[in-house]
């Protein structure tokens, strides 16, 4: 490996911090959901480097998978987020609360 | 034992399912379909159950069983029997089956799910009657649940989804007992053999210490008692009876209450023979508390629906006295009572049902006089009544006198009390009679007395009260080889 | 002759089986067509094949009713002398009470229940008498409480009738279970229920203790159908019930049942003397009660109901003094008369203008003639008038006593004579009430049905003349019944001069009772009733009694288990269990605030817990 399994692993990290406090802070539904994107990415960066690390090629299924998986999301969250707008003119999560118990 | 490659008994069972299947396809087009179908089916059953009747031998075993792998992994088998005890009680269900279905004829409220939820029922009850497997049979007994919850919280009364709960969280909590004290007697078995396997047979032989006996035992018995209802664990029933619609209700009594009982005598007392003897006079003592208790409460009740439910208590109070003597006419008598006692509430609840659709309220101080606006109906009311309260000649006497007999010859006591019962039940029978029959005239909005339909209901049920009460002899002929073969196994006091 | 013996109890049922069934759709005169014919018939029957019974009697097994275990109950009939004496007096009287019905209830529109209960009481009642097995007996025991039941409240649109009915159906129910356990015993003991074999056998428990507790038993049992103390309450209530009714089954058969039980299983209840010495007490107690309670009586009906319970009482004196004869006797001559009586008294009460207070009648001989005759043969009867059949049946049971010599049996004689005095009494009473002086009330007559008096011509011919059928050897008898009842032993051997002092005694007692009831009923004096009068008028309050002991109790008992114990206790439970539970829902439902941020700060807590955890544990480890 070029570079070293630590390195990429911080990486990975990092960005999954970075993506998680971006769901936790925003309160954007968009950019929730590219903190969720950044979150998913962070993942899949793990499975490359376990699969060059292990010569496996399980690591780099996993990958194609989630971004097929991604990309379907992508396309449904979107479509909510329209449906949401509509709803209440606004894609602000916070008003998003029908599900209080 | 006749073993066929053609599936009798799966057939019997699963029929009522195809035809749920067929209601619920059709009924959407054509909502006077679905009860059609529902009747239909419902006689096919019985037909099949009543061939099975004529062609039985008596020798004890089982007449027909059916044994299929089904979930290798975990020695779960399909396998179904048949023997003496359960095809009277089958023969019993579809029977009683078919008068829910023309008591509920006139049902306009999503008629072919409701038509489906009666049938997937009977098809719950059949399953939990042949089941010889202990996770089939509990898997049947979880089946039961569903459509009457469904039946009681969509189709019922005023107070209908308090009762559904209410009936659900009951039966849930006893079948979760049963669920834990399945799962730990195959561990046990398991270990001690190395076979994992949930057969009857095969548990029947686990070694178990005392205290584990008692403790499955109990577990078991939660479930049942639940079920059957025995004092204190009654309270679900009155509930789901007045608020239940009158199939339901017809289908409680005829159906679901003898499961428990069925549970007690094919499971809880053959697999734990040493803990059920050690038992039975708690059992006794529970039978006879709730055998005044429930009669005193329905002394009290005004609604005529609650009163003949806690005389429902109180008769299975008397069956389950039966049990605790433990020989074979107490026995015999138990499980004679409990067919009566079917066709005697069935008849009541159908009975009430044609009252209530005349005078709009089952009130005893709304009540009164029916015998001058509608004397053929109060004339099947009044006998459904006298057999109630134990009329010689009519069905529930038979049943009566033979347990009396049965426990007199073990325990006296507890028979004198019982025959105390036996006066309990006139009392607050006849004043059930007395308010809706007798007295002023209530004036009903709907003077008209029975139409087709209904001498349709009444007159079978009238004439097996008779026939039961005068000649129930074929009956304990069905009953008498299985019966003292269970005895044998149950251990001996 | 099994046809024949079959016939006699399907006939009845059949009648009343197509009269409740298709009763309604018939026209008009057939069901009463139907239930008079098949009863009858059933009395033809009987005439039949009364030859049968002689000696040792005829036995049949119809089907096996019941049989589980060792336990067998057939359906099966014992047609020995007892029971063939009392078959004929039911069917004979019933008959003859169908016909007077036939008339009585011409006009009533719900004439075909009538008729249909009416006959499946004759079934009931002939079931018991033929029945060879307890539990068969039982089923007519029970069949009858039912008819009766029905029967009493006929007229069910008034609730009191109704009432009484459900009265009766209880009380008797209540002896019904001592004899439902005396049956349970008798199976443990003797592993059958075999009329002939458990009296077969009977001795072999003679000199114990469960000999007379059974005896007991049974005797509760008999009391319920009966009448007697202390069950009685119910009889005069059902006094409700239309005339026929009070004649056919609160006068002539059911309330002797329990006289006909204890004959039937004489040879097992004589083995006890303790229990057979309670016999004569309950009844000669009985008998002085009702006796008392009929001098106060202001209806017709409810007199009638006293003496009939007072009759009765006799009958079981005759029991518990071991003359089976005597009782028998005293019960068909008692069956003749006392249906006499209460039939007459339906015509009265029509003559009076549906008026049943003898307060409200006097003069009632102007109205009809032959209704005076009939009513005074009866009266007579029961007064016990010399040579009538009353005086010669309840002259036997009183020198059976007093034949017996010991300081007991003479009390009860005393007690017996005492009874017979009041009889007297209150009868000529009854009669100076109803015939003497003028006509009081204002209703005018509604002259009865002719078939409600022709029936009543051969009733008073019984009732005048069925002494003969037990005769004494004093008066040139052979003291049939005895004979035929195969009981020599019953049959006295007194010397002439106690014969004709009992007999002097008797006369003497009718006649003081005669006077009496002359010198104070001549003329007739209203009295507020009050003190002693209404004492008696309430039964000695026994209703109030057992209304304040065992009716409050029962209900408050049961509003205990509804109230408190159901609702209270069990329901009360649940709720806390569910309010519990919903508040721990409520207050976890905070949790939940729909914020998905929110969410996820707790899913990274846990995550942090999580982790720092195991961080802890590898740490220390």
């Amino acid at each position: 490996m070029i570079v070293p399994m630590e390195h990429l692993l911080v990486l990975a990290t990092l960005l999954f911090v970075l993506g998680f406090s971006c769901v936790l802070v925003r309160r954007n539904l968009i950019l929730i959901l590219i903190g969720v994107e950044i979150m998913i990415n962070a993942v899949g960066l793990v499975f490359i480097g376990a699969a060059a690390l292990w010569q496996q090629v399980d690591g780099q299924i996993m990958v194609l998978l989630l971004m097929a998986i991604t990309a379907a999301e992508v396309a449904i969250a979107l479509a909510l987020v329209v449906h949401l707008h509509q709803r209440k003119q606004s894609i602000d999560v916070g008003l998003f609360d029908e599900m209080r118990g | 034992m006749l073993a066929t490659d053609f599936s009798i008994l799966s057939l019997l069972l699963w029929l009522p399912v195809a035809g749920a299947l067929v209601c619920l396809v059709t009924g959407s087009r054509a909502p006077s379909v679905p009860r059609w179908i529902a009747l239909v089916t419902a006689v096919l059953v019985l037909v099949g159950a009543l061939l099975l009747m004529l062609v039985h031998d008596r020798s004890g075993g089982w007449m027909l069983l059916e044994d299929r792998t089904w979930i290798e992994a975990f020695g779960i088998r399909y396998t179904l029997g048949l023997d003496g005890i359960s095809l009277l009680l089958i023969v019993l269900t579809a029977f009683m089956q078919v008068m829910a279905v023309l008591v509920s004829w006139r049902q306009d409220k999503a008629p072919q799910v409701f038509f489906a939820l009666l049938l997937v029922l009977e098809t719950a009850v059949i399953g939990v009657l042949l089941a010889l497997d202990l996770i089939l049979f509990y898997l049947f007994w979880e089946l039961m649940l569903i459509p009457m919850f469904f039946l009681i919280g969509i189709w019922g009364y005023e107070r209908r989804f308090y009762a559904a709960v209410k009936f659900f969280l009951f039966t849930l909590v006893g079948s979760l007992c049963l669920l834990l004290a399945v799962i730990g007697l195959y561990l046990l078995h398991g270990a001690q053999t190395g076979v994992y396997t949930f057969a009857l047979e095969a548990l029947k032989q686990t070694e178990l210490s005392a205290g584990q006996e008692l403790l499955f035992f109990l577990c078991f018995m939660a479930a049942f008692a639940v079920k059957v209802p025995l004092f204190p664990f009654h309270s679900w029933l009155p509930d789901a009876h007045a608020e239940g619609p009158p199939a339901g209700s017809v289908d409680l009594a005829g159906l679901l209450l003898k499961t428990g009982v069925y549970g007690m005598i094919r499971f809880a007392f053959p697999l734990f023979p040493a803990a059920a003897q050690k038992f039975l006079p708690v059992l006794a003592v529970l039978a006879l508390v709730g055998l005044f208790y429930a009669a005193w409460v329905a002394f009290s009740q005004l609604d005529i629906k609650r009163i003949v439910a806690y005389s429902s208590i109180s008769h299975l109070g008397f069956v389950i006295l039966g049990l605790a003597a433990w020989n074979q006419i107490a026995v015999e008598g138990s499980l004679l009572l409990m067919v009566n006692h079917a066709i005697t509430t069935g008849g009541m609840f159908a009975a009430i049902a044609m009252i209530q659709l005349r005078t709009g309220t089952r009130d005893l101080n709304q009540l009164g006089g029916l015998w001058k606006s509608q004397p053929n109906l109060a004339a099947f009311f009044l006998l459904f009544s006298m057999a109630s309260l134990g009329l010689p000649g009519l069905a529930n006497f038979a049943g009566e006198i033979l347990i009396l007999i049965g426990v007199f010859s073990v325990k006296p006591l507890w028979a004198l009390f019982a025959v105390g019962g036996i006066l309990m039940s006139a009392v607050y029978t006849l004043r059930m009679v007395q308010g809706t029959l007798w007295g002023a005239s209530c004036e009903p909005f709907d003077r008209r007395d029975l139409d087709a339909r209904e001498w349709g209901i009444l007159i079978p049920l009238a004439l097996l009260v008779v026939l039961l009460g005068c000649y129930p002899q074929p009956l304990l002929d069905v009953l008498r080889e299985p019966v003292s073969a269970l005895l044998l196994t149950g251990g001996q006091p | 002759m099994a046809t024949l013996l079959v016939l006699i109890l399907l006939l009845p049922l059949a009648g009343g089986v197509v009269n409740a069934c298709f009763g309604n759709r018939l026209p008009r005169p057939v069901p009463v067509f139907i239930a008079t014919g098949s009863v009858i018939g059933s009395f033809l029957a009987c005439v039949g094949s009364v030859t049968a019974a002689a000696g040792d009697g005829y036995r049949l097994t119809l089907f096996t009713w019941l049989q589980s275990g060792n336990f067998t109950a057939d359906v099966g009939l014992l047609f020995d002398p007892l029971a063939a004496v009392m078959a004929l007096m039911v069917t004979g009287v019933a008959s003859l009470i169908h016909l007077y019905a036939a008339g009585y209830m011409e006009e009533d529109p719900d004439q075909t229940r009538f008729f249909a209960l009416l006959n499946l009481f004759v079934f009931a009642m002939l079931t018991i008498v033929l029945a060879d097995n307890l539990l068969l007996l039982f089923l007519g025991w029970e069949g009858v409480g039912f008819c009766s039941y029905g029967l009493i409240g006929f007229w069910y649109s008034k609730k009191e009738n109704a009432d009484a009915g459900r009265k009766a159906f209880i009380v008797t129910r209540i002896g019904d279970l001592f004899f439902a356990a005396a049956l349970l015993w008798l199976f443990a003991l003797f592993g059958t229920i075999g009329i002939e074999v458990i009296n077969g056998r009977a001795g072999e428990l003679a000199g114990t203790t469960t000999v007379t507790l059974l005896a007991l038993l049974l005797l509760l049992g008999a009391c319920g159908k009966s009448a007697q103390l202390p069950l009685m309450t119910w009889l005069p209530d059902a006094m409700a019930g239309p005339t026929p009714v009070s004649a056919l089954i609160h006068a002539a058969t059911m309330v002797t049942a329990g006289v006909y039980l204890l004959c039937r299983l004489f040879p097992l209840v004589s083995l006890s003397p303790l229990a057979m010495a309670a016999i004569a007490l309950v009844g000669v107690a009985t008998a002085l009660y009702a006796a008392t309670c009929a001098l106060a009586q202001h209806e017709i009906k409810r007199v009638l109901a006293y003496s009939t319970m007072s009759q009765v009482g006799y009958m079981f004196l005759a029991v518990g003094l071991g003359s089976v004869s005597a009782a028998m006797f005293h019960l068909i001559t008692h069956a003749f008369f006392k249906a006499l009586l209460f039939m007459t008294a339906g015509c009265l009460i029509n003559l009076a203008g549906h008026e049943n207070d003898i307060r409200r009648m006097g003069g009632m001989r102007q109205r009809s003639q032959a209704v005076f005759w009939l009513f005074s043969a009866g009266l007579v009867c029961l007064a016990g008038a010399p040579l009538t059949s009353g005086f010669f049946s309840k002259d036997l049971i009183l020198a059976t006593a007093f034949a017996k010599g010991d300081l007991f049996h003479q009390g009860l004689y005393g007690l017996g004579v005492l009874t017979a005095a009041l009889t007297s009494f209150y009868c000529f009473r009854l009669a100076y009430l109803v015939f003497g002086g003028d006509f009081r009330g204002e209703e005018l007559p509604h002259a009865p049905h002719a078939l409600m008096l022709w029936p009543l011509l051969p009733l008073a011919v019984l009732g005048l003349g069925a002494g003969l059928l037990n005769l004494p050897h004093l008066l040139g008898g052979h003291s049939w019944l005895s004979g035929w009842l195969a009981r020599e032993e019953d049959i006295l051997h007194l010397s002439l001069d106690t014969e004709y002092l009992l007999v002097a005694t008797a006369v003497g007692v009718f006649v003081l009772g005669w006077l009496a009831a002359h010198l104070r009923y001549r003329r007739f004096r209203e009295h507020e009733p009050r003190g002693l009068r209404q004492f008696l008028l309430q039964g000695w309050n026994f209703d109030a009694l057992f209304a304040r002991v065992l009716v409050r109790p029962f209900r408050a008992a049961g509003r205990f288990c509804s109230h408190g114990i159901e609702t209270g206790v069990i329901e009360g439970l649940l709720a806390g269990c569910a309010a519990t539970c919903v508040s721990w829902g409520q207050r976890l439902r905070t949790l939940a605030d729909g914020r998905v941020n929110h969410y996820l700060y707790g899913l990274l807590w846990g995550m942090l817990l999580i982790v720092g955890w195991f961080l802890l544990r590898a740490v220390v480890s």
